[in-house]
């Protein structure tokens, strides 16, 4: 299935987007924290992901992605920085809430 | 040459180098290791599944060979710099506004 790259993202951000939201997690008391995070990490791993790719250190299945490609990534591979770097900050505060609360 | 594998301890020294550099200390504390060990439970599943199927390959030539499953060690250890480097900088933006603290 060509949707299957995203489909795998979906599955990744799908919790994180939804109890994101949750006041405890005060994550989304810093907008542009959040911005700026996401943003500044995914600049040098698209240029990494970007000559990695063109050097075929990597590549990916025709099959499994949907197809439009971005300087020869397919847009899957894109998203994926924004995605991961947004769970990660999501993971840390819940780990951090989890921690605090068991004290 | 083993580009990725160069790659992916350099990317990790640069992010525990910023750490120190902006004095965020996330490397220090026990909470970001108990997290990582979190997001590398989720990453078996997922980055399992794109090597497995595989969704993406990886050429021989420019990383070790050695594998968790199916998953290039590597790529654990790229995982630690997009992890830790998303939390170090999120620490580091969110002190810059005090105002948003409560």
């Amino acid at each position: 299935m060509r949707i299957e790259y995203m489909l795998v993202l979906v599955c990744i951000v799908i919790g994180p987007l939804l109890l994101s939201r949750d006041k405890k997690l005060k994550l989304y008391a810093h907008p542009t924290a959040l911005a700026k995070t996401i943003g500044i990490v995914c600049a040098p791993f698209w240029v990494w992901d970007v000559v990695a790719t063109a050097r075929q250190h990597w590549w990916f299945n025709e099959s499994y992605v949907l197809g439009p490609r971005l300087l020869g990534m397919p847009i899957e591979e894109w998203l994926f920085f924004v995605v991961l770097s947004f769970v990660s900050i999501f993971t840390w505060e819940s780990t951090k809430y989890f921690l605090r609360r068991q004290r | 040459m083993k580009e990725y594998t160069i790659a992916a301890v350099a990317a990790a020294l640069l992010v525990a180098f910023l750490d120190r550099k902006l004095r965020t200390r996330v490397l220090r504390q026990s909470a970001f290791w108990i997290f990582l060990a979190v997001m590398y439970a989720f990453k078996l599943l997922a980055n399992g599944y794109l090597t497995w199927r595989p969704i993406v390959t990886y050429n021989s030539e420019f990383f070790l060979g050695v594998r968790v499953f199916t998953i290039p060690v590597e790529d654990f250890i790229y995982g630690f710099s997009l992890i830790a480097l998303s939390v170090i900088l999120w620490e580091y933006f969110k002190v810059q506004k005090p105002r948003a603290r409560r």
